[in-house]
């Protein structure tokens, strides 16, 4: 049982409480209760314990647990106001002080005094109805314990080492495979998802398993990965759609030729010109009225007809045509796309597997006086039959169309067609025009929120493209030489040009030589030698070597390395994993190799241009998604006859939002305290329209300031936050407060005893209390109210946000009663109240808190007590050079954690 | 509504939060790994080699598929009594209507089941809904697709390597279709479709004719392989410390399971094809000659599990919604599309000409049924059908209702099922009707909730031998059934 032991001590060791902490402020906070959020911010940011204090020097000899100091102040003080109710007599909550050993170093009960520690800074004991302790009794219990604590955790760390050695998170090993190969596909989806930690992170060696499914499913991944990287077969050929809207509009015009075509017949008959001129007038004019779907316009005539699609048969595939290299002709036609609406340009079943397929339309917007351009989206679609169907979305990002009709430009996309998934699976083998129908289409989407139309005159569609060939990744692992033609010795120069790259590290001359044998063994059963040796990479991406984070060892001596400092491989690979989620590129491994890399200088800048690098965007986008706990936003079911206006839209905005949010602080460098308050976010348009924001108009994420009225700012009023932390119809005070404890102040609550009562549903009066009430009445329960009351109160300040984050300030005609009392007997009233509790009272906290989340990801490996003196060093030194978040990721970079095992 | 959780770790609810909260260990990995490794890892192919199974009577699974829905006339409607396809009744004490009575011989060796169905498709249109019948997954109406692993493939994973063919995968229609427009049942670990073969010939060249040249060079090669990554593994495995050298012992673990894998693989290269021969069987036969086809099919399942080539067989007698080769298979009685009489039902004699085609497809289950009752065990107690359980049903029942399923599950005596009954859990006035143009059957007020089928999967699962309390969105078991 050992894990789970250690598993329940690291919890409770990590809890993240206050090293150093003299008073309990309450003062303070009524002294400022006029300042802004901002003033708190900066006030807070001066009464830093972190900042006043210094952290216990270093010392080179083994400390001594100060004892003697513990009989003679500490356990008098304990005597007089804990013993009575945590004693020998009484043991509430099951504590009992008396008998825990004071020997911090040695003993075994650090985990109980953490928790003391934390409930006398947090003013959570003595608690209300009892005597409280005084400012010099509880600055001298504080004063102890932080400083014994701190010696402790150094003694431990020095005395045992951590493991980091895992395999590669999936994630990892995507991206891994992407940049090592220098292909874009999505190549993981095959694995199964990773297990988060009780800390939220996949990373975590704890929790990095193998089977002999993953095993068999890491040999077919890197087996087509290296395929698509390399061109063992001639350049496919290359087909072109160039679709004039001319073309495109020319099977719609049918009905409106028939009517002219009748008028004109009933002149013939009745011979009436004047009577036919007026009814062809009126019909032509009719024929010119604007729509409001998709429709095309004829620009001489000026006649428009709807546009109109349908699937069986396809009879609206365009055939691929003959290359042109000159521009298309001025266009006669256009089609117009109003916002929400859209152009499907089917293309039949010979769209290419895999391969890169460029789209390039010729578009503008149609009102000349917009200064906010409309959006285009590509999708890719099929549609076998009437219940089989995909729609996919191909563009990241949507395009901003901010041409003039005047003078249409071409915009264009590039899209990796093999990470097109589902493609329609009977377009090999059905005839165009059966049914199930093989045709497959692009579908050009006019996403704006608010914008006008867009006009389209020109649909090109190229692929699969190659700017050269064989294409550079093929040339990556083929290099160029002088010895192509002797297979066995060109063998050897790609196995020693790929090997270390893909290990991260020098590799022997063994290890050369048992892949040739390989190669040996595998080339009979092979038409030509690359054919093989697609083989043999294979296996050189399913070792454990590549798989696994391994120490960059003295293989020669094939022993473990125990020297605590990692080499410069080391380094690079735990740099590339932080900074890029993904493997060392060649200046890493090039400085590695030259073991410059740990010089200070040369580390700095590397720190600094990776960060710079857009690679450093999965660092914001893995860490932030475990950090915040952001799969809750995937599972989300909101209710959409509650929350009529909440769309797929909007979720995605909501789900990059926190994401965006972190990107801008770590690249501006802004205070990580920007986290719980700030006066700007980052909003797309349906984000704004949300928080009642004007005045942003486009799809993407861009910073916009945010003023009081908003009632947003920092990561607490995000909507996505608000939402995940809901039941889909309502608010959810204490998944909010559970999620705030969690993630923001690293502070989790236990999990609740397994002799809880269950609520029973059945009985009517439960069933028909609203959530709240049952909360409250949850909470009533003696089992349950130790722990609710800790939690609750936290979830209440949310209550102005209903389950999509939207701001509210009546529920069901009630006004939000949205102010709580903390177990610590503080009142708080609102986000505002939070805001500034937490400003006035925790920053330290949460500083820990991110820095501990942040150094946990960063090393791959759960943090425990011996880590702890480091994890306060770094928040420490962060709080000194001014919060900067980019200041906190180059802090944990030079930390001595981040060098050493 | 409960948020749910991808992790597969046990978990315990919380009463307020409504949601599952992990249990502290998570860990999953085996305990004892070190005792195992102070062996020389590898070496001793004799270590590796798992203990020696009893020879037991070999369990077996069909689960077989027809699209489209069974006749569902309300209770005032005169067809009721002859072609609603459900019996009247309850219990033991219940009639089969003209539907079903072709399978009045084997009353006593199987159960009717109405009133169960998988949770997630119940609002979704019952077309899109051949894909989900034995997975249970949330495969919705259009957007984004994911389903996850079938019955039967949880089975065949269970089996192993103790027969040649993991699985035999069939349909009318051939392949896999598209997303939800299925045209297997089957589905792997990772949700994808297992491509489902339609030629008899085909299928009976792979059970007992062909051999496969690529086979053994594929084998070689990834022995080859595995050889070299265990070398990498090992010497990998000298630089480590002792703690780090368990995490890695999972890798050597994976890549010992994978040579016992190729082993196996190997060995059944070289074990001789069972002797069959083709005398009897239309091989060649398809939509020209429906009946010949259906029962060449079903014929091919019987070989293969008198052979114990396999244990697990599925079979989609059709594609959801017509447009495929299968909807052709009404012809065999002398009526035209299948697909088009589960919509005609208002026409005169419209529910009688359903009613017969669902009698056709039933009369051909029972044939293989009865052949599996009248042979003999060959290696064990009972009868073959006593030792196999067959599934045999549809995603909907009334008009694209995706509820209600009709369910029929015959044999597995040796198993522990008891048969003889209709498990009515519809009650006595099933969603049901004619389209007449307005809201169909699946979009009107749902006045019944059903059993989650996977229930029954949980049910099947445990008397195949398969220790598992959950299957999918199973909320329990079926216990009358055993």
């Amino acid at each position: 049982m050992r894990h789970r032991r250690t598993f329940i001590a690291l919890v409770t060791l990590l809890s993240a409480i206050l090293p150093v902490r003299f008073t309990y402020a309450q003062t303070d906070g009524r002294n400022v209760s006029n300042a802004t959020l901002t003033e708190l911010k900066l006030h807070g940011a001066k009464r830093s314990n972190y900042v006043t204090q210094s952290l216990p020097a270093r010392s080179e000899k083994a400390p001594k647990p100060n004892l003697v100091e513990f009989r003679k102040s500490i356990q008098p003080i304990l005597k007089a106001s804990c013993i009575a109710c945590h004693g020998p007599d009484t043991q509430e909550g099951n504590i009992r002080l008396d008998a825990l050993d004071p020997n911090l170093q040695r003993g075994a009960d650090v985990k109980w005094w953490i928790e003391v520690l934390g409930v006398i800074n947090n003013g959570e004991m003595p608690p209300a109805d009892a005597d409280p302790l005084s400012n010099s009794d509880r600055s001298q219990l504080v004063q102890w314990f932080s400083t014994e604590l701190q010696i402790a955790s150094q003694v431990r760390r020095a005395e045992q080492g951590h493991s980091s050695f895992r395999r590669l998170t999936r994630y990892e090993y995507n991206y891994a495979l992407q940049d090592l190969l220098g292909i874009p596909y999505n190549l993981a989806k095959d694995l199964p998802p990773e297990a988060n930690t009780e800390d939220g992170f996949q990373n975590s060696s704890e929790m990095l398993h193998m089977s002999i499914t993953q095993l068999e499913t890491y040999r077919e991944i890197a087996s087509t990965a290296i395929k698509r990287a390399v061109a063992l077969d001639p350049q496919p050929p290359v087909l072109h759609w160039n679709i004039p809207m001319q073309a495109a509009a020319a099977r719609h015009w049918s009905e409106q030729d028939k009517q002219i075509a009748a008028i004109n017949e009933q002149l013939k008959k009745d011979g009436d010109k004047q009577k036919h001129q007026r009814e062809l007038d009126q019909l032509l004019k009719r024929f010119q009225q604007p729509h409001n779907n998709t429709y095309y316009r004829d620009l001489q005539s000026g006649r428009t007809v709807r546009s109109s699609w349908q699937y069986y048969g396809a009879k609206y595939a365009h055939a691929p045509t003959p290359p042109s290299n000159s521009l298309p002709a001025k266009p006669t036609h256009v089609v117009i796309i109003p916002r929400g609406n859209f152009l499907i340009v089917e293309l039949g079943n010979q769209i290419p597997p895999v391969g890169t397929l460029r789209v390039r339309v010729r578009a503008a917007q149609t009102l000349q006086t917009s200064a906010t351009p409309p959006s285009l989206r590509l999708e890719f679609g099929w549609r076998a039959s009437n219940d089989s169907r995909a729609l996919i979305r191909l563009s990241e990002h949507d395009l901003k169309i901010s041409a003039h009709s005047n003078n249409p430009q071409f915009y264009q996309w590039e899209i990796p067609l093999g990470n097109i998934y589902p493609r329609n699976s009977v377009r090999t083998t059905a005839k165009m025009g059966a049914t199930p129908n093989p045709s497959e289409y692009i579908r050009l989407s006019n996403s704006s929120i608010s914008q006008g139309d867009i006009q389209i005159d020109h649909v090109e569609i190229t692929g699969p493209i190659h700017n050269q060939w064989p294409p550079k990744s093929h040339n990556r692992i083929f290099i160029d030489s002088p010895n192509r033609s002797n297979e066995s010795l060109y063998a050897k120069e790609v196995l020693e040009h790929f090997m270390p790259r893909a290990w991260r590290r020098e590799v022997t001359s063994e290890e050369v030589k048992q892949k040739l044998m390989l190669f040996d063994r595998m080339r009979p059963e092979f038409d030509n030698s690359e054919q093989a040796m697609v083989e043999v990479l294979a296996t050189v991406l399913a070792s454990p070597n590549f798989l696994y984070v391994a120490r960059a060892t003295n293989l020669a001596h094939k022993k473990p390395n125990t020297n605590q400092q990692l080499t410069d491989y080391e380094l690079a690979t735990r740099m590339a994993l932080f900074l890029w989620c993904s493997t060392p590129d060649q200046e890493l491994l090039k400085l590695a190799h030259e073991q410059r890399l740990h010089e200070p200088n040369t580390f700095a800048q590397q720190v600094q241009r990776m960060l710079e690098d857009h690679k450093s965007q999965r660092l914001a986008k893995q860490f932030v998604q475990q950090w915040l706990d952001l799969q809750l936003l995937d599972f989300l079911q909101i209710d959409r006859k509650v929350h009529q206006r909440f769309d797929s839209e909007l979720k995605l905005a909501m789900q990059q939002e926190p994401i965006a949010f972190f990107s801008e602080i770590l690249t501006n460098n802004h205070s990580l305290l920007d986290f719980i308050h700030a006066d700007y976010t980052l909003l797309n348009e349906r984000l704004a329209q949300h928080y009642g924001v004007p005045g942003v108009f486009g799809n993407e994420m861009r910073r916009v300031v945010l003023n009081e009225e908003h009632q947003r700012g920092g990561l607490l009023t995000q909507a996505g936050l608000l939402a995940m932390n809901s039941d889909g119809v309502d608010s959810h005070p204490l998944k909010r407060g559970i999620w705030l404890l969690e993630s923001l102040l690293h502070d989790p609550p236990p999990p609740p005893p397994p002799a809880v009562p269950e609520i029973d549903l059945a009985d009517p009066k439960i069933a028909e209390m609203t959530l709240k009430q049952r909360i409250e009445n949850h909470r009533q329960h003696a089992a349950c109210r130790s722990c609710h009351a800790k939690i609750d109160p936290w979830g209440i300040a949310f209550e102005n946000y209903d389950a999509i984050g939207q701001w509210r300030t009546n529920i069901a005609d009630e006004p939000v009663d949205a102010s709580s009392l903390l177990f610590n007997n503080y009142e708080i009233s609102g986000m505002e109240g939070l805001k500034r509790y937490l400003l006035t009272e925790r920053q330290d906290q949460f500083t820990r808190a991110l820095t501990y989340k942040l150094t946990t990801f960063a090393l791959g490996r759960p943090l425990t007590f011996a880590d702890r003196s480091s994890i306060d060093q770094i928040a420490a030194d962060v709080r000194k050079q001014g919060d900067g978040l980019g200041t906190l990721v180059t802090l944990i970079c030079k930390s001595e954690l981040f060098h050493s095992k | 509504m409960a948020p749910t959780t991808s992790n597969a770790t046990p978990t315990v609810a919380h009463p307020t939060l409504g949601q599952t909260i992990s249990a502290l260990d998570r860990r999953r990995f085996l305990r004892g790994t070190g005792l195992a490794l102070a062996l020389p890892l590898l070496e001793s192919a004799t270590l590796l080699a798992k203990p020696a199974t009893q020879v037991d009577t070999p369990k077996r699974l069909a689960c077989i598929y027809f699209p489209d829905g069974v006749p569902m006339p309300l209770p005032e409607d005169p067809a009721y009594t002859d072609w609603l396809w459900f019996p009247h009744g309850n219990g033991k004490e219940f009639k089969f209507t003209k539907c079903l009575e072709v399978l009045q011989p084997l009353r006593s060796e199987l159960s009717i089941l109405s009133g169960f169905s998988h949770p997630s498709a119940r609002s979704i249109h019952g077309h899109s809904n051949a894909d989900q019948f034995l997975t249970g997954a949330a495969t919705g109406g259009d957007g984004e697709y994911k389903n996850s692993i079938s019955i039967d493939q949880l089975y065949a994973s269970h089996i192993g390597d103790q027969t040649r063919h993991s699985s035999l995968v069939m349909s009318t229609d051939g392949g896999t279709g598209t997303p939800r427009g299925a045209h297997t049942l089957s589905f792997n670990r990772a949700g994808r479709a297992i491509p489902a073969e339609y030629r008899p010939k085909r299928i009976f060249d792979m059970l007992f004719v062909k051999r496969d040249g690529n086979a053994a060079r594929r084998l070689a090669l990834s022995q080859s392989a595995l050889d070299d990554l265990l070398a990498d593994a090992k010497s990998l495995r000298l630089t480590l410390s002792t703690n780090d050298q368990e995490r890695l012992d999972e890798y050597l673990y994976s890549v010992r399971d994978a040579e016992l894998k190729i082993a196996k693989a190997k060995s059944w290269l070289n074990t001789p094809l069972p002797k069959v021969t083709a005398d009897g069987l239309e091989l060649s036969s398809y939509m020209d000659a429906p009946r010949d086809y259906l029962q060449t099919m079903f014929d091919l399942i019987y070989l293969a599990f008198k052979t114990d080539s396999t244990r697990t067989a599925t079979y989609q007698l059709g594609r959801e919604n017509g447009v495929g080769q299968s909807d052709h298979l009404a012809r065999a009685i002398g009526l035209n599309l299948s697909h088009g009489l589960s919509h005609d039902t208002t026409k005169p004699g419209g529910w009688k000409k359903f009613g017969l085609y669902c009698s056709f497809l039933a009369e051909e289950f029972g044939r293989f049924a009865t052949r599996l009752r009248d042979t003999p065990e060959p290696a064990g107690p009972g009868s073959m059908l006593d030792n196999s359980l067959l599934l045999f049903g549809s995603a909907s029942s009334a008009f694209h209702l995706s509820r209600n399923y009709p369910l029929v599950l015959a044999g597995g005596k040796n198993m522990g099922f008891k048969h003889g009954q209709y498990i009515n859990h519809a009650g006595a006035n099933p969603q049901g009707g004619p389209w007449n143009g307005g809201r169909e059957p699946w979009q009107q007020e749902i006045s019944h909730e059903d059993i989650p089928l996977s229930n029954l999967f949980v049910t099947m699962l445990q008397q195949l031998g398969v220790e598992t309390e959950t299957f999918a969105d199973s909320t329990g078991e079926v216990s009358n059934l055993v």
